[in-house]
C-alpha cells in the first residue's frame, strides 16, 4: 500500500502536466483557444521560449524568413533599431570590445547581417573550398568598409585581400588565447530520450507507440467500428490490462513480457500502480514530475484527447467513456517499462537489478549521455572573423584585446543568440505592421466625421468576425444610407438549438457560457403534416443510406450489394468529381422537390414544459427578451437613429471533405453557425410586447422599424434570410431592398475574396467571383474551401463611423462600442470580457499553428485520416494531429492580435482589470493594446506596464474610389487605404 | 488502312498516351524545371482522357465483330538464344472494357488531384508517378504476353510503393511504402517464375500459345502439369497485390500516402490486379483445380479475416482498407470458383464504389451527422454477428485477435523478418571481421596511413 501523500504528490503532477497537453476536444466541434493557454500567466515573449524547450517546439518563425521580410522590406532597419533600443537586455551605453564597439552596434550588425553558424567540419570545407577569408563581406556598410581599408597592414599593399587576411589572423591569434567555454546540454529524463542518445536505432516510443495508438483510439472511439472495446465502460487501465493480460497469440519481441506485467498489476487502481512503476523505472523524486510531463507529451494528442473526455464528458460525440489521464499514465509507463528492459537486453547495456528496478539502467544511461559538442576553434576564429568586419574591428584592434576582453566580445556574441535574434525579429516584424494600421486609424481621423441626421435607410448588424470587414465595406460602399455595426455573433442569445433537421440541441453560444435555455425550430402549422411525411421518408433513407454504406464494408452483404450495386456509385462519383458545382445543385433541387423548404417557426415561447436539454428552460419570458435586445442595443450604440430596416445577420460556413469544417464557423457561437441566434435576435426585437417593455426604461424602438435575421456562409458566400414571408406590407418594400443590396455586396465580397485564391484569375467578374466561391463549397477535392480566419491581425473596438472608409483588408475584428453611451465603462468590461478571449483564442491559435506547422499545427491536409469520429491522425496510425491544418494557416501573418479601443487608456485599464483573463493576456503582451482617444485622433500603446503616446511615422496613406480599385491584381496581404465610396456624401469634402 | 491497323493504332494509344505525358512532364522536371500545377495536372489528364477515348472506340469497334480478339505485334523486346520476349497487345472482350474502365478512373482522379495538391511540394512527382501507373496499368491490361505483363505489373509496383511514401519526411510513410514494396517483390517472385516456366514450356511468353479461342472461353493449350504449376505461381503473385493473408499487413499502412492514391490503389486499380493477371490467364486455371483450391482456400481465410479485422478497426482508412481486402478475397474466390463475367463486374463495382468512398472519407464527420439528422439519433451500427453468441471472455479473446490485425504482423516479424534481419546483420559482422582481419595484416598498415 502506498502512502496516501505520495499519492497525492502523483496526482499533483499529473494534474499539473495536464495543463500542458493540447486542450483540442472532439474536432466535431472545433473551438479556437490559444494554443499556449497554459503559459498565458507568463510574458508571452518569455513563455514562448519555455514552451518550445518543455514541448519541443518553435518559438518563431525560422530566422531566414525573417531576413527575407528584411530583404523585401516588410521588416525595416528603423524597425530593428526602434526593437533593440527598446530592448532591456542591452543598455545604451554598454560596449564591448575594449570600448570600441557598442553593444548595441553589434546587436545591430548581427541582425540585419547574417553570420553563418555552421558546425568545425563544414567551416573547414567552407575554408578549403572558398576564398571566403581572403575577402571582406560583401554586405559591409561603405563606411565600415573604408574603416577597414584604412587599417590595412602598413607593409603591404592596401588590397582587400591582404586586409581581410590579415583580420582572419588575427582571429586566430586570438581564439589562440581564448579559453574554450564547455556548455551542457539539459540531459533528458525519460529512459527512451536516454536510451535513443546512447543507440539512435532504439527508440522504445516507436515500439510503443503504435499498441497505445491502437488501445486509445478503440477505447475513445465514437462509431467508426462497429464493434467496440469489451470493458471499456470500466476505464483505459482495467479494460486494457485484461485485454492484454491473455497468454494467447504471439507477440512482438519487446512487448513479450508485457502480459506478465499486467497480470502482476492486476486489480490496482491507476494511480497506485503508477506510483509502483515510477519506483520500478528508478526515477529519483526530484526528477519525477518532468518524467511525468515527458511521458505524456510524447503521445500529446491522445493524452490530451483523454483528458477532454475526462474533463467534459458532456462534449463526447457519442459514447461519453470514462477516461482518466491516470489511467493512460499507468498504460504508458508499463509499456515504457517492458519495452525499456527489451531495449537495455537488446543493447547489452545493464538490466534490472537484482530488486527489480532500473534505477542503474538510469544513472547509466545519464552518465553515458553525450555532452553538447561545443564550437571548434575553428568555427570560432571564422565567426569573430565575420563580426568584427561587421562591427568595423581591424586586425590592430582585434591584437590590442586581452583574453577579457576577447572573452567579453565572444560571451557577446554567443549570447546574442538564434532564440534571442528571432524574438528581437519577431518583435520588428509586429512593429511594422503596427505602424502601419496606428498610421492609418491616426490618419482616418481627418477624414472620418460621425453620421448625422435623419437615420439611414438600413442598418446592418454582423458579427464581429473578420471575415465579414470585407462584406461590410462593400454594403458601406453602397452609400450613406448604409451603416454596419458588429457585435459577438451570437447576438447576446445563448441558447441550445435544436433545427428542424438536427436530431438534438446544441448550444449557440461562446464555449465559456452555459445556456440555460432552449430553442426549438418547428413546422409552421400548415406544413406539419408534410414534415411529418418528409421526416418517414429522410428516416427511411436514412436507415437505407447506412445500411448501405455500413452493409458495402462487410462481408456477406458487401458481397452481394458490391458486384451489383457498385457501378451505380459511378453517378456520384463522376458528377462530384468532375462536374462539384453541378452535381450540389442538382443534390438540392431533389431535396427541395422532396419537400426540404418546410415553412418554420422558431419556438420562442418560455413554455411550462421544461427545455429540451436536461436542466434548462424552454424559450425565453419577455423580460429575458428585452434584456437581450437591450443588450445588443447597448453594445452597438445602437440606442438611437433607428432605421428602416436592421439587418441582423449571423454566420457559418459549409464546405465538404473537410473534417475541420467547424473551424470556419462562428467562434462566439462556440464553433457553431449564427443564423438561428440572428432569427431568434429578430423576432424578439421585432415582438410588440418586447418594445414595449424597452420603451418603459426608455429604448424606444418606433414601429417603422424592422428587424430581419440572416446568416452570412462565409464559404459559399450565399445569405439566407428567415421569416421574410411574415414581414408586414408596410415594411416589405423596404426589406427587399436591403435583401437585393446584400445580394450584390455578396458579389462584390466574393470577389475579394478571390484575389487570395490562386485557382481564381485575379480579373474575375462578381458573378464568375460567386460561381467560383460556392463550387469551393461543394467541391471534395477542394482543401481550402475557404481561407478561415487566416490573416488576422487586428481588432478595433469602437463606432464604427471612425473607421467607415479604410480598407482593413479582411484582417480586423470589428466591434461597435460607443464611449459616449457607456459612463461607468460596464459595457466596455462586458464587451471585452466576450470579445478578448475569442478573438485573441482565434488570432494565437492560427499564430502558433503557423510558427510551428507540426507542433502547434496539424500539418498539411492531405494525409489526414479521421480517427473514431474525435479527431484526425496522419496517416494510419500516428498521434492525434491538433492545431490548425496548413492549408488554413499558410497565408497567414503571425502577429498578435492588435486591439484598438476607442476609449481613454484609465477607461480601459479600468475595464480590463475587471476581466481576469483579459487582464492577464494585455500584462503579459498575449494581445497588443493601443487606446484610441475618444474625443481626438491621439493614439496610447500598452508597453511595458503601461500606455504609452503612439509616435507613428504620420506616412501618406493611399487613397482610392472604392475597394475594388486598391485589391484588383494583388493577392498580398494589403495595406490600409481609405475607400472614398465608402464615405459617403462626405467623401465629396474628402476629394476636395 | 484495315479496321486491324485501326485497331493497333488505338491500342498503341492507349499506352502511348499516358506514356507520353510521363515524359512530357517528367524530362522538365528532371531539368529542374517543373511545369506549373496547372499545365501538369492538365498534360497527365489529356493523357488519360485520350487513353480513354481510344479505349472507348477499339470497344466499339470490337463490339460489331462480336469481340473478336485483335492481336497488335508491336515487335521483340528482346531476344536470348531462341527464346524471345515480344511486345504483343491484345484486344478482346477483357482487356478493352478494362482499360476503359482503368483510364477511365485514372482520368478522374487525375481531376480531382490537380484540386487536392494545390501548393503541395511534390505536386510534380505525383502527377508523374500516376501518368507511370497510369501506364503500367495498361500495359498489364493490354498485354498478350507474361513478359509485357510483367512489365506492367512492376509499374503499378513501384508507383504504388512510391505513393505510399509520398509524404517521405514523415517515418511512418517510409517504413510503410518499404513494407508494400518488399511485400511486393516477394510476390513478383511468382510472376518471374511463372514467366520462365512459360517460356520454357511453350519457348516464348506470348499468351497465344498458352491458350486458344477467346476470352471467357478461352481453353488452355499446355499441359495440366505445367498448368498447374503456373497457376500456382500465378496464384503466389496475386496474393501481394491483393493483400491475401499472410501478405495483408501492409494495405492498412499504405494509407499514408495522399487520400486520391489511397482511392485509385487501393480501392480501385492496384488491388485488383492481382485478379485480373488470374482472369486472364482463366483457361490455365480452368485446367488447374489444385490451384483453385488454393485461391478458394486463401480468399474465404482472408475475407473472413478482413472482415474481422475490419470490424475493430476505428479510423477512416483502416476500415476502408479491411473493406478493400474483404472484397478483394472474394473476388478471389469467385475466380477460384471458376466464374468469369462475376468476378469482373464484381471488379468494376466495388473499385467504383470503393473509391468514391475513400475519395470522401475526410466526409466521415459530415455523413455522420446528415445520418444522425435523418435517423434522429446516433445510429445502431452494431450489425449481428455469430460472435454475440459466444460467453464474454471469448468474445474479449476474439476482440484482441481482430484488434492485433489476427497476429499476422507479429507472425510475420517474429517467423520472417526478424530471422531476416539476424541473418543479414551476421553476414555484415562476418563481413567486418573479414575487412578488420584483412586491416590488420602487416605491410597493410602503411597504406592505410598515408
Amino acid at each position: 500500500m502506498e502512502s496516501t501523500a505520495r499519492l497525492d504528490e502523483i496526482r499533483r503532477a499529473v494534474e499539473h502536466a495536464a495543463h500542458h497537453l493540447p486542450a483540442q476536444g472532439p474536432i466535431d466541434v472545433f473551438i479556437h483557444h490559444n494554443t499556449l493557454h497554459a503559459f498565458e500567466a507568463e510574458p508571452f515573449e518569455e513563455a514562448v521560449v519555455r514552451a518550445g524547450r518543455l514541448l519541443g517546439t518553435e518559438p518563431f518563425l525560422p530566422e531566414s524568413r525573417y531576413r527575407e521580410e528584411l530583404a523585401r522590406g516588410r521588416i525595416r532597419e528603423a524597425d530593428v533599431e526602434a526593437v533593440l533600443a527598446a530592448d532591456m537586455s542591452c543598455p545604451a551605453e554598454t560596449a564591448v570590445a575594449g570600448g570600441r564597439v557598442l553593444l548595441r552596434d553589434l546587436y545591430r550588425a548581427l541582425l540585419l547581417h547574417a553570420v553563418r553558424e555552421e558546425s568545425d567540419a563544414s567551416v573547414r570545407w567552407t575554408l578549403t573550398e572558398s576564398d571566403v577569408v581572403e575577402r571582406l563581406r560583401p554586405d559591409l556598410p561603405a563606411a565600415v568598409h573604408r574603416r577597414l581599408m584604412a587599417a590595412s597592414p602598413a607593409d603591404g599593399p592596401a588590397d582587400e585581400r591582404s586586409v581581410s587576411s590579415d583580420l582572419w589572423h588575427a582571429c586566430v591569434e586570438a581564439v589562440a588565447v581564448m579559453r574554450s567555454t564547455v556548455t551542457r546540454a539539459a540531459t533528458p529524463v525519460r529512459h527512451r530520450d536516454l536510451l535513443l542518445a546512447v543507440d539512435p536505432t532504439l527508440d522504445t516510443d516507436a515500439l510503443v507507440h503504435p499498441f497505445l495508438i491502437r488501445v486509445c483510439a478503440a477505447f475513445l472511439d465514437q462509431g467508426v467500428a462497429t464493434w467496440a472495446m469489451p470493458g471499456r465502460e470500466r476505464g483505459l487501465w482495467p479494460a486494457v490490462a485484461e485485454l492484454y493480460a491473455g497468454r494467447l497469440g504471439p507477440r512482438e519481441p519487446w512487448s513479450k513480457r508485457l502480459p506478465a506485467a499486467l497480470r502482476a498489476a492486476a486489480g490496482l487502481p491507476a494511480h497506485e500502480y503508477v506510483a509502483r512503476e515510477l519506483d520500478h523505472l528508478g526515477v529519483p523524486p526530484e526528477h519525477r514530475e518532468a518524467f511525468i510531463t515527458q511521458s505524456l507529451l510524447a503521445l500529446r494528442g491522445w493524452a490530451g484527447m483523454i483528458r477532454q473526455f475526462e474533463e467534459r464528458p458532456d462534449r463526447a460525440p457519442v459514447a461519453a467513456v470514462p477516461a482518466r489521464l491516470m489511467d493512460f499514465l499507468a498504460l504508458r509507463l508499463v509499456c515504457d517499462r517492458v519495452a525499456v528492459e527489451w531495449a537495455a537486453r537488446h543493447a547489452g547495456l545493464r538490466g534490472p537489478a537484482a530488486n527489480g528496478t532500473l534505477a542503474g539502467l538510469w544513472w547509466e544511461l545519464r552518465d553515458r549521455h553525450p555532452p553538447r559538442p561545443t564550437t571548434g576553434s575553428v568555427c570560432r576564429a571564422f565567426r569573430l572573423h565575420q563580426v568584427a568586419q561587421l562591427v568595423g574591428l581591424t586586425s590592430h584592434d582585434i591584437r590590442a584585446l586581452d583574453e577579457n576582453e576577447l572573452l567579453r566580445l565572444e560571451h557577446a556574441i554567443a549570447g546574442f543568440d538564434a532564440t534571442t535574434r528571432r524574438r528581437l525579429f519577431h518583435l520588428a516584424y509586429e512593429r511594422r505592421h503596427r505602424i502601419e494600421i496606428l498610421d492609418a486609424l491616426e490618419a482616418h481621423a481627418a477624414v472620418a466625421r460621425p453620421p448625422a441626421g435623419p437615420p439611414p435607410d438600413a442598418q446592418w448588424i454582423f458579427c464581429i468576425d473578420e471575415r465579414c470587414e470585407s462584406f461590410r465595406r462593400h454594403v458601406e460602399e453602397l452609400g450613406d444610407g448604409h451603416e454596419t455595426l458588429g457585435t459577438a455573433g451570437f447576438f447576446a442569445v445563448p441558447m441550445y438549438y435544436r433545427g428542424l433537421d438536427d436530431w438534438h440541441a446544441a448550444p449557440l453560444c461562446p464555449i465559456v457560457m452555459r445556456p440555460s435555455r432552449t430553442v426549438v425550430e418547428v413546422p409552421r402549422d400548415e406544413a406539419v403534416s408534410r414534415h411529418e411525411f418528409r421526416r418517414s421518408l429522410r428516416r427511411r433513407y436514412g436507415q437505407l443510406a447506412g445500411s448501405l454504406s455500413a452493409g458495402s464494408r462487410t462481408l456477406f452483404r458487401g458481397g452481394l450489394f458490391t458486384p451489383i450495386v457498385g457501378a451505380l456509385a459511378a453517378i456520384p462519383l463522376v458528377a462530384r468529381v468532375a462536374f462539384p458545382r453541378l452535381a450540389a445543385r442538382i443534390g438540392r433541387t431533389a431535396a427541395a422537390l422532396a419537400g426540404r423548404r418546410i415553412p418554420t417557426r422558431l419556438d420562442l415561447e418560455r413554455s411550462s414544459e421544461p427545455g429540451l436539454v436536461a436542466g434548462t428552460l424552454s424559450g425565453f419570458d419577455v423580460d429575458e427578451m428585452a434584456g437581450m435586445v437591450r443588450r445588443v442595443l447597448e453594445d452597438t450604440g445602437l440606442t438611437a437613429r433607428l432605421s428602416r430596416v436592421v439587418a441582423v445577420i449571423g454566420h457559418g460556413s459549409s464546405s465538404r471533405n473537410n473534417p475541420h469544417e467547424s473551424a470556419y464557423d462562428c467562434g462566439a457561437c462556440g464553433g457553431g453557425r449564427g443564423g438561428p441566434n440572428a432569427r431568434a435576435f429578430a423576432l424578439m426585437a421585432n415582438d410588440p410586447r418586447v418594445r414595449a417593455r424597452l420603451a418603459v426604461d426608455g429604448l424606444v424602438i418606433r414601429p417603422t422599424t424592422w428587424f430581419l435575421g440572416g446568416m452570412l456562409d462565409t464559404c459559399a458566400t450565399t445569405l439566407t434570410w428567415y421569416d421574410t414571408d411574415t414581414v408586414p406590407a408596410e415594411h416589405r418594400a423596404a426589406v427587399d431592398e436591403v435583401r437585393a443590396a446584400a445580394e450584390r455586396v455578396a458579389a462584390a465580397d466574393a470577389q475579394e475574396r478571390c484575389r487570395r485564391f490562386e485557382t481564381a484569375r485575379l480579373d474575375i467578374t462578381p458573378a464568375a467571383a460567386r460561381a467560383h466561391v460556392e463550387a469551393r463549397s461543394v467541391d471534395l477535392a477542394q482543401v481550402r474551401p475557404e481561407l478561415g480566419h487566416a490573416t488576422n491581425a487586428v481588432c478595433v473596438v469602437g463606432r464604427r463611423w471612425r473607421t467607415r472608409g479604410l480598407f482593413l483588408d479582411r484582417r480586423a475584428f470589428l466591434v461597435s462600442y460607443d464611449p459616449t453611451t457607456d459612463e461607468d465603462g460596464a459595457i466596455l468590461t462586458r464587451t471585452l470580457a466576450a470579445v478578448g478571449p475569442v478573438g485573441a483564442g482565434i488570432n494565437l491559435e492560427y499564430y502558433f499553428s503557423v510558427i510551428d506547422r507540426l507542433g502547434y499545427g496539424s500539418g498539411t491536409k492531405l494525409p489526414h485520416n479521421i480517427t473514431g469520429l474525435i479527431g484526425v491522425m496522419d496517416g494510419h496510425a500516428s498521434d492525434l494531429r491538433t492545431g490548425l491544418p496548413w492549408q488554413m494557416v499558410e497565408i497567414h501573418e503571425p502577429v498578435r492580435l492588435l486591439v484598438v479601443i476607442d476609449a481613454s487608456p484609465e477607461r480601459i485599464l479600468a475595464a480590463a482589470a475587471r476581466v481576469p483573463a483579459v487582464e492577464r493576456m494585455v500584462v503579459n503582451r498575449w494581445i497588443q493594446l493601443v487606446a484610441w482617444d475618444p474625443d481626438g485622433a491621439g493614439l496610447h500603446v500598452f508597453e511595458a506596464g503601461r500606455f504609452v503616446p503612439y509616435q507613428g511615422e504620420r506616412r501618406i496613406q493611399p487613397v482610392v474610389e472604392r475597394s475594388i480599385d486598391w485589391y484588383r491584381g494583388h493577392r498580398e496581404h494589403l495595406p490600409p487605404a481609405r475607400i472614398l465610396a465608402a464615405l459617403g456624401d462626405h467623401a465629396r469634402e474628402v476629394r476636395a | 488502312m484495315t479496321s486491324h491497323d485501326i485497331v493497333a493504332a488505338l491500342v498503341v494509344c492507349q499506352l502511348a498516351a499516358p506514356a507520353a505525358t510521363l515524359v512530357l512532364v517528367g524530362l522538365p522536371a528532371l531539368a529542374g524545371r517543373a511545369l506549373s500545377e496547372q499545365a501538369t495536372a492538365r498534360i497527365v489528364g489529356a493523357g488519360f482522357a485520350a487513353g480513354f477515348l481510344a479505349a472507348l472506340s477499339v470497344l466499339g469497334l470490337l463490339a460489331t465483330r462480336g469481340f473478336t480478339p485483335e492481336i497488335v505485334h508491336s515487335g521483340t523486346w528482346f531476344a536470348v538464344g531462341h527464346h524471345e520476349a515480344t511486345v504483343n497487345l491484345v484486344a478482346d472482350a477483357l482487356s478493352v472494357p478494362y482499360v476503359c474502365f482503368s483510364t477511365g478512373l485514372c482520368w478522374l482522379v487525375n481531376s480531382f488531384a490537380g484540386k487536392y495538391l494545390h501548393r503541395e511540394p511534390g505536386f510534380t512527382r505525383f502527377f508523374i508517378l500516376l501518368a507511370l501507373f497510369g501506364t503500367g496499368m495498361n500495359l498489364m491490361v493490354l498485354s498478350d504476353s507474361i513478359d509485357v505483363l510483367f512489365a506492367g505489373w512492376e509499374f503499378v509496383g513501384i508507383s504504388s510503393a512510391l505513393l505510399i511514401g509520398f509524404f517521405f519526411e514523415r517515418r511512418n510513410a517510409i517504413a510503410a511504402a518499404l513494407r508494400a514494396y518488399t511485400t511486393y517483390r516477394i510476390c513478383d517472385v511468382g510472376l518471374l517464375a511463372a514467366g520462365v516456366l512459360i517460356h520454357r514450356a511453350v519457348g516464348a511468353g506470348d499468351f497465344e500459345r498458352l491458350f486458344g479461342a477467346q476470352w471467357p472461353h478461352s481453353t488452355c493449350l499446355v499441359s495440366a502439369g505445367t498448368a498447374t504449376a503456373v497457376s500456382l505461381l500465378l496464384v503466389f503473385a496475386a496474393l501481394g497485390k491483393t493483400a491475401q493473408v499472410p501478405f495483408s499487413g501492409w494495405l492498412p499502412k499504405a494509407m499514408e500516402g495522399p487520400t486520391p492514391s489511397s482511392a485509385i490503389f487501393y480501392g480501385a486499380l492496384s488491388i485488383h490486379a492481382g485478379a485480373y493477371v488470374l482472369l486472364r490467364c482463366e483457361a490455365l486455371l480452368d485446367a488447374a483445380p489444385l490451384a483453385r483450391a488454393a485461391l478458394v482456400v486463401i480468399g474465404v481465410g482472408s475475407a473472413l479475416h478482413a472482415s474481422l479485422v475490419g470490424r475493430v478497426q476505428t479510423d477512416l482508412k483502416s476500415m476502408l482498407a479491411y473493406a478493400s481486402m474483404t472484397q478483394a478475397s472474394l473476388i478471389l474466390v469467385e475466380i477460384g470458383l471458376g466464374w468469369r463475367v462475376i468476378p469482373l463486374v464484381h471488379v468494376v463495382g466495388h473499385a467504383i464504389l470503393r473509391s468514391l468512398q475513400i475519395l470522401r472519407s475526410p466526409s466521415a464527420l459530415h455523413d455522420r451527422h446528415e445520418l444522425e439528422a435523418a435517423l434522429g439519433g446516433h445510429p445502431d451500427l452494431g450489425s449481428w454477428s455469430p460472435l454475440s453468441w459466444l460467453p464474454a471472455r471469448a468474445q474479449a479473446a476474439v476482440y484482441r485477435i481482430a484488434l492485433e490485425r489476427g497476429f499476422e504482423e507479429m507472425a510475420v516479424t517474429r517467423g520472417v523478418v526478424g530471422p531476416a534481419l539476424r541473418l543479414l546483420e551476421r553476414m555484415a559482422a562476418a563481413e567486418r571481421a573479414w575487412v578488420a582481419w584483412l586491416g590488420e595484416r602487416p605491410g597493410r598498415q602503411e597504406g592505410s596511413r598515408s
